[in-house]
């Protein structure tokens, strides 16, 4: 279990964490979102205890991270900066850390396997394209079979396979009952693995709520539907809130898919598409996180 | 993946095996230690090769003659101290490592215990070696000497020592500025270049003081006849290894507060 209280980091005149305060529960991912330049990572440094906090403090299992006798035991992490000298092999690099600890070599072999990288463990991570980076990190992160498995921004840099990966990972590592923490600047991917999400924009906590009550809160799924009749069908849902696309398309909000399409067919009311949208989950993060983007595109 | 963790806890000699690890898993320690035993070993070939009687260097200490070749090879250990301290901020793996040490200081210590053994159980082999091929050549000359004559030995130890201590003031300084060149810049500067400058001014307090700078300090410690106008041996390695003490505590109080 992670907790952070009023957690605040200053440099200088500039305040990039302010009065954050929140838990990690175990057994679920945490998903640790926020725009570029909110606060995300100097947060999950100062929960490892390489930066200090300007003011608040942050425990691991009710402990400061370092005054845990075997850290990486408690918490596995992957920072977003590199954190590898490139002229070491990737084995030697996990080994070094493991020596730290007195984890053996049969345990470094299990984290390559775990992570794809065995068959270039030996190669010098110079060599290593963004996504085997990360892989190291992830393996390096589950050095010590940690409890708490923090990682920052893990998708950078993956394929498609890489990252189906990592999400299939989160998951098993959190119904394994580890206390899983994520941070992203993507909603809709972190709406894939995440159950509790914890937003933050400008350094300050935004939203501590889970997926499903975020989605909730900005009004629900909705429906795209296309109909040759939308004025007719608009009369047959009186319940529902409409929002015209197109003049052939419209944007319900209530109602779900099957019972627009049952009073459709009851009607005899032709359809030409039927899609349920999750979309609105991004326009809630946008519309919480709006005020704190650091950079806006201006209008053409 | 579904093992409880097991209890492997931190402790000083683990972080010392994972220095070690550390040191000999990059080319770079390699090539600066082998650069420094060749530079060692091949200007005191030279200088024993080249050497005459009658070519006006008979008042040279016989071993600083030998061991002419560890000013350049100190260098190149410099380089090495200050390669695994700041070397480890240019890359990144500073935060993997305190990410693993939290407390910070084991790795430290760990680093400088680390360096000094390796760098002095290469650096006086390496020069016992250097003293008896370079008198091979000067044996029917008048720097003849051998090891058992007074004070060579301890010249020649003290050699290594003093190299060695040097080093570590490169380790600190790279540690201190967490920049490679940075530290390099300062060595090289503050260390070799800045006491001969003040060496030359014409006060004699300052000339008394220079005495026991680093460099000067590690000059007298490898002579087997006292240097005109140096440090006494015992006096010279007592200020090396305060010296040494001093640029490694204070980067340790530093990195006790400093964000990383």
């Amino acid at each position: 279990m992670i907790r952070a209280e009023n957690l605040t980091k200053r440099y200088g005149d500039t305040t990039v964490v302010r009065d954050l305060g929140f838990t990690v529960h175990p057994g679920t991912v945490t998903g640790f979102l926020g725009p570029n330049g909110a606060g995300k990572s100097t947060t999950l440094r100062m929960l490892l205890g390489l930066d200090a906090p300007t003011r608040g403090h942050a425990t691991v299992d009710g402990r400061p991270y370092a005054a845990h006798p075997a850290p990486l035991t408690r918490v596995g992490v992957l920072l977003e900066a590199r954190s590898v000298h490139p002229g070491r092999s990737a084995y030697d690099h996990l080994m070094a850390l493991a020596h730290t600890h007195g984890i053996p070599r049969a345990r470094v072999e299990r984290v390559l396997a775990l992570t794809g990288l065995t068959h270039v463990a030996r190669k010098r991570v110079k060599g290593f394209s963004l996504g085997m980076g990360q892989r190291l990190g992830i393996a390096a992160a589950l050095l010590g079979d940690p409890a708490t498995v923090i990682l920052d921004e893990p998708v950078n840099g993956l394929d498609p396979e890489g990252v189906l990966w990592i999400r299939t990972l989160l998951k098993s590592l959190a119904a394994e009952g580890r206390t899983v923490l994520v941070s992203s600047h993507l909603m809709s991917e972190t709406a894939l693995t995440a159950d509790h999400l914890i937003i933050i924009g400008k350094g300050r906590l935004l939203a501590d709520t889970t997926v499903d009550e975020l989605v909730r809160s900005s009004g629900g799924a909705s429906v795209k539907v296309v109909t040759p009749e939308p004025d007719r069908l608009r009369g047959l849902l009186p319940g529902a809130q409409v929002t015209v696309e197109a003049p052939d398309t419209l944007l319900v909000t209530g109602p779900d898919a099957p019972e627009i399409g049952r009073t459709a067919a009851a009607h005899g009311l032709a359809l030409h598409e039927l899609t349920p949208r999750a979309a609105s989950l991004e326009q809630a993060f946008m519309a919480l996180t709006h005020d704190s983007v650091e950079y806006q595109g201006a209008p053409a | 993946m579904t093992t409880p963790a097991p209890a492997h806890a931190l402790t000083t000699t683990r972080v010392l095996r994972s220095e070690w690890h550390k040191l000999w898993t990059v080319r770079s320690t390699w090539i600066t230690v082998l650069t420094a035993a060749a530079l060692l070993l091949g200007v005191g070939i030279l200088m024993g090769a080249t050497y005459t009687s009658d070519g006006g260097d008979s008042d040279v200490d016989t071993v600083v003659l030998a061991l002419y070749g560890s000013q350049l090879g100190g260098i190149a250990l410099a380089v090495l101290g200050i390669l695994v301290t700041a070397g480890e901020y240019a890359t990144g793996m500073i935060r993997a490592t305190l990410t693993a040490v939290p407390r910070r200081l084991p790795v430290l210590w760990a680093k400088a215990a680390v360096y000094t053994t390796v760098v002095f159980a290469v650096s006086f082999p390496t020069a016992l070696l250097t003293f008896l091929t370079a008198q091979f050549f000067l044996s029917d000359t008048d720097q003849a000497a051998s090891l058992t004559d007074d004070g060579v030995l301890a010249a020649i130890a003290g050699n290594a020592a003093g190299v060695t201590l040097l080093g570590l003031i490169a380790l600190g300084l790279g540690a201190g500025l967490r920049s490679v060149p940075g530290a390099i810049g300062a060595f090289v500067g503050g260390v070799l270049i800045v006491p001969e400058i003040l060496g030359m001014l014409p006060y004699e307090a300052m000339d008394t003081a220079v005495r026991y700078f680093p460099t000067q300090a590690a000059g007298a410690l490898g002579s087997a006849t006292p240097l005109p106008g140096a440090a006494s041996p015992g006096a010279a390695l007592l200020a090396l290894l305060l010296w040494a003490a001093v640029a490694v505590a204070v980067p340790a109080l530093l990195l006790k507060h400093r964000d990383v």
